[in-house]
């Protein structure tokens, strides 16, 4: 007997000696280990180093070990002390509900369309969807032009309507809802292609079913549409929320957070906090809170939003 | 199956619900501090900038500067210098090949030059430090000196450098080089504040001289102004920049300081602006806005509104030049260099700021650093531009820190030279900008604090207060 077989044996019986259900289990975790070792390096050991530079006093250009000790100070200025941080939390939050809102309404709106026998139905898909596939700083440049008051697109569609120029980008009051409408822009595409993945997934028959019972559109729409998409909407929601609260490059090219911080985000204020001000403890206690803020949100769309049983 | 229908066919248990979102957050939330951490895209940040990186860093469209490492000077000697700028144009990296070569093989060292884009270097010299791979020479912004001093990043130069610089540089320089009290190394790229307008809009008004003082900007600005029909303005006196750290607080200080005003105490323990001086001086910005004469520029445009004719006059630095030649119809011969306006009592003061090279404290080869940088700095002989002269003159078209490369620019005429100047002339009474500690901050929030002014969102007394309470706190932390 070869020393391999020999030795193949004896794993073998190794093996054997431990009960199938452990040893299903033992290959389950071998084979995501990869994926666990990635997550860990990646995702929780940067998390977990996150949490501790908040609790520090960091510029990071000293040496980690020497960075002081503040305990909670950065969270309790953020919090009490900070009127801008609140002011960027307003500001995320209210792109957050415009962004999601109207993409998700619009989404639906074009996927319900484009899910008809419209004619050139391939074509209006891919012109929705290339937004998409752009690059947000070039999307963001392109539409920092079509804003511009003195030259911009939109305002030569005002001026042939007769209409008054608007500052758009250049006006506190006129800004967000600007960006927003860039979002959206961007977006669009891509929720309609989930909504209409799951338009298709909803059993012809239903509606079949639906008309002979005398249902009108709006019904149908309401009792077999809108429940058919419950887990599409889920998606969206959750996915358009998260990005949204994250939103960085648009603001940062199109305002960077201007004018006079009506467009600043918590994402963007963090980054100037920690790669201008060189506040890294006080910028990470932000991601940690933004975080808390993005967990409890998801909790609670999954709860108000999944499926019943 | 789309993942959407999966999730409603499996009825979560509450654990689990908490478990996915948290995962789902966490991970997002991370990759959001991530994509942050990342660093600018290029595309247009004008937080931290300070005025000059127009010419010294930022891409221009369809040709954006990526970092680029090059090898030069004396390739076989076994000291090895590696430079950090941020100079990333090509035609930079050509010209800084030339200033590396020559110097490098007189002193047999062989030299890596690294360039990033300027809104890049603050975020590579601070993972540099944290992945303890740093250059051993660093071309940097003087306001981040507070940070690099006291954080141990870059070292104090020998006592014969430090002579050479006090003799040959002027005092404002020096100063800009300056902080606690020392010199930090050699100052490069010198950009000063003046008042600039178009000559040709101003011949169209029948003005025949630039204003002086205060109440001649007003009234010049008013006059210079246009409407059309609807009342809409057409052509506006005087240009403010929105957006901008420096583009806001920069001509606000040269207002200030022109007006008997001060930023901070002597002591960088209180911030000064938001007194009468201060308030005075939005006020004046206040009036230009509230008659149609004051126009806010958005950050991206406010070249071009200068250059088209949009505006009539502006503060800002002499970097401008070459944006200016190649945009104003009649080139650098349209554009007119005046003294900052002052009100009566005081001087036309401008605000100056300077890069500089300095060394790094880890590296090993500090002599031949310093060595480096005094041969990059020196004229070969008397008369003649020192290489760093060259450098700045013909491929930045700067001013040059070195006292007697500005006086061989005055002494060589040229339509770029005669926009200079001006410039140069105004520095007899000039003072570099403000390095106290954490002025980055307390620059953004004045910025943001004279725009609320500005949006009319606070009153000027207001929105000073407010920064200046900002700012003290910032100091108090910084001192403590």
């Amino acid at each position: 007997m070869s020393y391999s077989v020999a030795r193949g044996k004896l794993a073998e019986g190794v093996l054997e000696r431990i009960p199938v259900r452990r040893r299903h289990a033992l290959a389950g975790y071998m084979f995501i280990a990869p994926a666990l070792v990635f997550l860990f390096v990646f995702a929780l050991l940067p998390f977990l180093f996150t949490i501790y530079v908040s609790l520090h006093d960091w510029n990071m250009l000293t040496p980690i070990p020497t960075m002081p000790f503040v305990g909670l100070s950065n969270y309790t200025y953020l919090i009490t002390q900070d009127p801008l941080f609140w002011q960027t939390f307003v500001n995320t939050v209210e792109f957050a509900l415009g962004d999601v809102v109207i993409s998700t309404s619009l989404g639906l709106a074009v996927a319900l369309l484009l899910n008809t026998r419209v004619r050139l139905r391939g074509l209006w898909r891919a012109v929705y969807f290339m937004p998409y596939v752009t690059s947000s700083i070039a999307i963001s440049i392109v539409w920092a032009n079509i804003y511009n008051p003195s030259y911009g697109l939109l305002d030569g569609v005002f001026q042939l309507l007769n209409l008054p120029s608007q500052p758009f980008l250049s006006s506190p009051g006129q800004a967000l809802i600007s960006v927003i409408i860039v979002s959206v822009w961007h977006g669009l595409g891509y929720y309609m292609v989930i909504f209409l993945a799951g338009l298709q997934n909803i059993p012809a028959e239903l509606y079949e079913a639906a008309k002979v019972d005398g249902a009108g559109a709006w019904h149908r729409f309401r009792f077999v549409t809108v429940p058919g998409l419950r887990p599409t909407l889920l998606f969206v929601v959750v996915v358009s929320t998260l990005s949204s609260l994250q939103v960085f490059d648009l603001t940062y090219v199109l305002t960077n957070g201007g004018p006079v911080n009506a467009t600043n985000t918590l994402v963007l204020y963090m980054y100037n906090t920690a790669f201008n001000f060189l506040k890294m403890g006080r910028a990470t206690a932000m991601a940690v809170l933004l975080f808390i803020v993005i967990f409890g949100m998801t909790l609670v769309q999954l709860r108000l939003l999944r499926e019943r049983e | 199956m789309p993942m959407s229908w999966e999730i409603s066919e499996r009825k979560l248990t509450r654990r689990e619900l908490i478990r996915r979102a948290g995962v789902l957050a966490g991970g997002v939330s991370l990759s959001g501090l991530l994509a942050a951490c990342g660093g600018g895209t290029g595309g247009g940040s004008s937080y931290t900038k300070p005025s000059g990186t127009k010419h010294t860093g930022k891409a221009a469209p369809g040709k954006k500067p990526t970092p680029q490492t090059s090898i030069l000077g004396a390739k076989s000697s076994s000291v090895k210098l590696t430079v950090l700028t941020h100079w990333a144009g090509q035609e930079y990296v050509k010209a800084l090949t030339q200033l590396f070569d020559a110097c490098g093989k007189k002193l047999n060292v062989q030299i890596v030059s690294q360039t990033v884009p300027f809104d890049q270097l603050l975020v590579r010299i601070t993972t540099g430090q944290l992945g303890g791979v740093t250059p051993d020479i660093y071309h940097i912004y003087n306001l981040w000196l507070p940070d690099l001093t006291t954080s141990g990043v870059i070292a104090a130069p020998p006592s014969s450098v430090v002579s050479d610089i006090k003799s040959a540089y002027g005092k404002s320089t020096v100063d800009a080089v300056s902080y606690n009290g020392k010199v930090w190394g050699y100052a490069t790229e010198l950009d000063l504040y003046q008042l600039q307008y178009n000559r040709k809009l101003l011949e169209q008004a029948g003005v025949k001289n630039p204003p002086v003082t205060w109440d001649e900007l007003k009234a010049t600005a008013k006059k210079l102004t246009k409407k059309n029909a609807k009342g809409k303005v057409t052509q506006a006196g005087f240009q403010l920049i929105r957006g901008w750290d420096s583009g806001v607080v920069h001509p606000f200080t040269c207002l200030l300081w022109s007006n008997g005003g001060q930023y901070v105490s002597q002591d960088n323990k209180k911030a000064l602006f938001n007194q009468q001086p201060g308030v005075e001086t939005l006020d004046l910005q206040m009036d230009m806005i509230g008659d149609g004469s004051g126009f806010i520029s958005d950050p991206n445009n406010f070249t071009s509104d200068f250059t088209s004719g949009r505006v009539a006059m502006t503060i800002m630095a002499n970097w401008w030049g070459p944006n200016l030649k190649a945009g104003l119809p009649g080139g650098l011969g349209d554009a007119g260099v005046a003294p900052i306006p002052y009100t009566p009592g005081n001087t036309s003061t401008a605000l100056q700021y300077n890069w500089l090279w300095s060394v790094s404290q880890n590296t090993q080869h500090a002599k031949e650093a310093w060595d480096l940088l005094q041969c990059m700095n020196s004229p070969e002989s008397k008369g003649k531009l020192s290489p760093m002269g060259t450098f700045l003159t013909t491929a930045l078209n700067a001013i040059p820190s070195r006292e007697s490369d500005q006086a061989y620019v005055m002494g060589h005429p040229g339509p770029l030279v005669a926009y200079l100047k001006p410039f140069i002339a105004a520095l007899k009474h000039s003072r570099t900008e403000p390095i106290v500690p954490g002025d980055q901050e307390i620059k953004t929030d004045l910025q943001k604090q004279i725009e609320a002014a500005w949006y009319k969102q606070k009153s000027p007394k207001a929105a000073l207060d407010a920064a200046a309470s900002q700012a003290d706190q910032i100091l108090s932390q910084k001192s403590s």
